[in-house]
């Protein structure tokens, strides 16, 4: 019988410290048995639980694109027992990961639609792997316009500054990352993320919007977006809730019938209307 | 199918044919209290209420060993995780009260969702033939009928017993049931009148049963935000006594404890009456006070499992938390209200 708790072994290859501040680091995993890359089938959006012997498992949402093969990306920011943990293991150690989770942003049904995607902080992560996915070649002619928001409080704690950079230089995909206030040498936008969205976003119709970031970007970002046209059903955002299975076993995650793990994480707005602001 | 009867003398030869090359299992005294444990025909007796706790811990003890783990990967054989195993054994319950048969065939669809199954659960869950018995006088806690269920309730069930004039009464639910039934050599007999009039008084005795079928029509928001769950919460302590003893309750948390060489990964109950329970690294906690989490505990039984499994509540009227409640919370009275309150405020 299929164990779900049973966590795949794994090598971590490579830790990239992503922040100034060495709070986040990107882990990249590869799988003991090659057969185990396989099972861990995913799409962008889904998370994973990342099991440290002796410590426990933390639900992470899967930074790398299915469609990076050989190895799959994390990015841990520290906090408690487990993440704090991580930052101090090191290249080579052996670890455990168990997914795919809950389920990945709608892509298939937003094919043919242009795509608004607002990141705030270290929320991006699955928001990198929708964009390295969406601009495969195979993939990125089934899409519309692609605009990318992406904001953090300094430069230093923006993530994946190689990758939106060189995203920045392309012509399929709009790119205006922001931080709060003006910093010397600062070529990219200065303004908090409602505002850069409110100028920026494409008009509603046939549009989509995934949004992911910390409360307070949300609760203001949503407004913009409503204003500008966007129905809720077209506003897709990602919620957090704390986890221990990730199976709609263990009860811990819920909002009010929905298991964030099993049902969500990704709900769209529409949905969330229905439901109550238990997250 | 056929029912068929055993004779007050033969109940032990019976349960020695059903438990031949399986464990039996079936309440027994523990001090003053009873609970479903592996024992011998010898000691089955049909005079007890109900346990204390409900029989989930049958197939989800409260703690359980998950897997282990070693830390020293440069062995010949490295692994990470390994399963403990599914040591279910075979067995037959005889004694499950059908309220507790029907509360745990709601958890099972919970530990075997639309996307996964727990083999934990699985494995001991349908590895146990389960033989119920009826309430014929139903306890003055009771209340299953208020909650969509019967005294002779047979949901969850292989077999339902039922005291008969002529002995033991049974009657075989399911085909595996009616295997065990088979095989067992028993006289077969014609009780359905019998088993109907029995029901009927017992479904009588519980008085003219609550009507909560408003909560099932009203918005989820709107009893979600019903002002009234303050004062419903106003005494509760927390300790989470409640969700322990029900028979619904399946929420746990998974811990590891370790040693220099290895350890164990493993789950233990949980209870959403915890602070801890939903609290995020962060620290923000979307159930922070006492107030949600009650309102979460009676949610759950009486609005989002019936949203989720076709109208079947999560509370199948034991009476177990009614009984044990150090403060006197009672789910009856807490359902009434949330079938009665204030409808002006529309979500
Ligand atoms: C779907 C999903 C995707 C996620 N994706 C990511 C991601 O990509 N990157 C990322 O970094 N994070 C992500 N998270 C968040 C991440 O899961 C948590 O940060 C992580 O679980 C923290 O675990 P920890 O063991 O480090 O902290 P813990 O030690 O588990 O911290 C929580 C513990 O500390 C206690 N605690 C915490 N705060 C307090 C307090 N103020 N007072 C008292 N006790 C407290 C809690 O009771 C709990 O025991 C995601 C979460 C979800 C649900
Ligand atoms: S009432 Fe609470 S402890 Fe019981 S199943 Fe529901 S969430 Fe879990
Ligand atoms: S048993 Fe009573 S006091 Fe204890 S958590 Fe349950 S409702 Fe609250
Ligand atoms: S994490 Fe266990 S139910 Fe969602």
């Amino acid at each position: 019988m299929f164990n779900p708790y049973l966590p795949y072994p794994v090598r971590i290859a490579e830790i990239r410290v992503e922040t100034e501040d060495k709070n986040l680091r990107t882990f990249k995993f590869e799988f003991l048995d090659p057969d185990d890359e396989n099972k861990f089938a995913y799409m962008p959006g889904q998370f994973a639980e990342l099991s440290v012997p002796g410590q426990g498992e933390i639900p992470i949402g899967i930074a790398s694109s299915p469609s990076e093969k050989g190895h799959v990306l994390f990015t841990v920011n520290r906090v408690g027992q487990v993440s704090s943990y991580m930052h101090n293991m090191k290249k080579d150690d052996i670890m455990g990961i168990r997914g795919p989770l809950g389920h990945p942003y709608p892509l298939d049904t937003l094919q043919g639609k242009n795509l608004l995607i607002i990141a705030g902080g270290f929320a991006v992560t699955t928001l990198r792997s929708t964009i390295i996915w969406l601009l495969e070649p195979e993939n990125r002619p089934n899409y519309g316009k692609i605009t990318f928001v992406y904001g953090a409080r300094t430069p230093g704690l923006l993530l994946y500054k190689d990758e939106w950079m060189a995203w920045d230089k392309r012509d399929d995909i709009d790119v205006f990352v922001t931080i709060d206030r003006e910093v010397p040498d600062w070529n990219y936008r200065v303004g908090f993320v409602p505002a850069v969205t409110k100028e920026v976003c494409p008009a509603p119709e046939n549009t989509a919007a995934l949004i992911c970031g910390p409360p307070i970007m949300i609760k203001f970002t949503q407004p913009v977006l409503e204003e500008a046209g966007y129905t809720p059903d077209s506003i897709i955002m990602s919620l957090e809730n704390r986890m221990k299975c990730g199976l709609g076993i263990c009860g811990r995650c819920n909002v009010g019938p929905e298991y964030v793990c099993k049902d969500g994480p990704v709900f769209t707005l529409a949905q969330l209307n229905q439901l109550p602001k238990e997250y | 199918m056929p029912e068929y009867i055993v004779e007050e003398n033969a109940l032990k030869d019976f349960l020695q044919s059903i438990s031949k090359g399986r464990v039996l299992l079936s309440p027994q005294g523990v001090g003053d209290k009873c609970q479903i444990t592996e024992t011998t025909p010898d000691k089955v007796t049909l005079n007890f209420t109900n346990t204390h706790i409900s029989p989930k811990t049958l197939f989800f003890p409260q703690t359980e060993w998950l897997m282990s783990f070693q830390k020293d990967h440069s062995k010949p054989h490295p692994y990470v995780y390994q399963d403990l195993g599914d040591k279910a054994k075979s067995a037959v319950v005889f004694g499950i009260r059908p309220c507790d048969a029907k509360g745990l065939s709601v958890s099972n669809k919970v530990f075997q969702n639309d996307r996964f199954t727990d083999p934990y659960w699985k494995g001991k869950y349908e590895s146990v033939i389960k033989v119920g018995l009826a309430c014929k006088d139903p306890f003055p806690q009771c209340f299953c009928v208020a909650m969509g269920g019967s005294p002779y309730g047979a949901t969850g069930l292989d077999v339902l017993a039922f005291p008969s004039e002529k002995g033991l009464g049974l009657k075989p639910i399911t085909d595996e049931g009616a295997k065990l039934l088979a095989e067992a050599n028993l006289k077969e007999a014609d009780l359905s009148s019998e088993l109907k009039s029995q029901e009927e008084a017992a479904i009588k005795a519980q008085g003219i049963p609550d009507d909560y079928s408003p909560i099932d029509h009203r918005g989820l928001l709107n009893l979600f935000q019903d002002p009234q769950w303050q004062s419903i919460a106003e005494n509760c302590l927390n300790c989470g006594v409640c969700t322990f003893i029900c028979p619904t309750c399946h929420c746990f948390d998974i811990q590891d404890e370790e040693n220099s060489e290895g350890g164990v990964r493993m789950r233990n109950w949980d209870t959403c009456m915890s602070w801890l329970f939903t609290v995020h690294g962060t620290g923000h906690n979307p159930r922070p006070s006492k107030t949600e989490r009650v309102r979460q505990r009676f949610m759950h039984k009486l609005k989002y499992i019936p949203m989720k499994q076709n109208g079947d509540r999560g509370c199948t009227g034991c009476g177990r938390c009614v009984v044990l409640c150090p403060v006197n919370i009672d789910i009856r009275s807490v359902a009434l209200r949330m079938s009665t309150l204030n409808m002006q405020k529309q979500a």
